[in-house]
């Protein structure tokens, strides 16, 4: 009964260590957070006027954001290597999302070869007080996100591709995000830095 | 309690419409936005009125009907949410001003919308159903 109990602990530390993390970092008003986003998604519609583009961008501008949060992370919440895939999704879910966006995410829909996962959010404070005019159905209002994934995750070399698949704005119960490990990379420079 | 909220509405910095909303199906819509579109006088006298001191949000009971009794609440930012209230016997000034304040507080939410300019008409779903609940709970 007591080997029980410490498997239950044992499999879900990081929802512990992303609580403490989170209580550590700095904070900032959400309603400031949300318009400053709200802000630069409407300019880069107006900007680039085709939404397929505009998600480019704004994926684009999460990979500059994921390749430099990674560090501040890592320095900050003290994990370790992870052994597999599994444990990264882990990671990401419950101490990434917590520490910069004070949300935990769910991480579902394995595959076969543990090579892809889903991660679920219920709300994203990004999207808090967005309403998506109808015209609008193209667009991924929230693709930092899944630019910051594959961004911090090219650092601690693996390569991913993440795409949304569900909105809360499309009006999906829950937003999803499908990460895919494409391949582990082996000490490479890391194609931003390579062609510049 | 006896208050029934027939039309919600809210009017722009110059006096321009952005929503108007009738929740009684009897009457023409039509004579709700006469009546609203009248009160609009008064609170223009009403924010004059006082020269110096400062207003209270809240404006108060505007002008009675036959029916009906107008009420309105004004904010700095020169937007005006006007009322029309069905109420029997004694005016229920507390839940009036409650209902205000929430109404603000929906304006504002629907105000952070990135997709919304200010002073545009609001076709808000979120609004419409927000406001729905808040008229039934009066």
């Amino acid at each position: 009964c007591g080997a029980v109990v410490m498997a239950q602990k044992g499999a879900r530390p990081y929802d512990r260590i992303g609580e403490q993390v989170f209580a550590k970092v700095d904070k900032i008003n959400a309603e400031l957070f949300t318009l400053t986003y709200g802000s630069i998604v409407t300019q880069l519609v107006k900007d680039y006027e085709d939404l397929g583009e505009v998600n480019t961008q704004l994926e684009k501008m999460g990979y500059n954001i994921g390749v430099r949060l990674i560090e501040e992370f890592l320095a900050r919440s003290n994990v370790g290597r992870c052994a597999d895939f599994t444990e990264t999704a882990e990671v990401v879910a419950k101490v990434g999302f917590k520490m910069f966006l004070g949300i935990t995410a769910n991480v579902t829909d394995w595959d076969a070869e543990k090579k892809e996962f889903s991660l679920v959010l219920d709300d994203n404070p990004l999207t808090e007080f967005v309403e998506l005019p109808e015209s609008y159905n193209k667009l991924w209002y929230a693709n930092i996100l899944c630019g910051v994934i594959r961004g911090a995750l090219e650092m601690v070399q693996m390569k991913v591709e993440a795409t949304y698949v569900k909105c809360v704005l499309h009006g999906h119960d829950a937003s999803e995000i499908r990460v895919v490990l494409k391949e582990i990379l082996t000490d490479e420079i890391p194609a931003s830095m390579r062609d510049e | 309690m006896g208050i029934k909220v027939v039309c919600a509405s809210v009017i722009g910095k110059s006096n321009n419409p952005l929503y108007i909303r009738c929740f009684d199906n009897t009457e023409e819509p039509l004579k709700f936005h006469y009546i609203v579109h009248s009160a609009l006088d008064v609170v223009e006298e009403k924010s004059t009125a006082k020269k110096g001191a400062s207003l209270d949000l809240y404006l108060g009971m505007l002008y009675p009907t036959e029916d009906y009794r107008v009420y309105g609440y004004t904010t700095n930012s020169k937007i005006k949410f006007i009322i029309v209230v069905q109420e029997d016997g004694d005016s229920h000034d507390q839940a009036i001003k409650n209902f205000f304040r929430k109404f603000h507080v929906l304006y504002a939410n629907t105000v952070a919308n990135p997709f919304y300019t200010p002073d545009d008409l609001i076709t808000s779903r979120k609004f419409n159903e927000e406001l729905e609940k808040q008229v039934k709970t009066v």
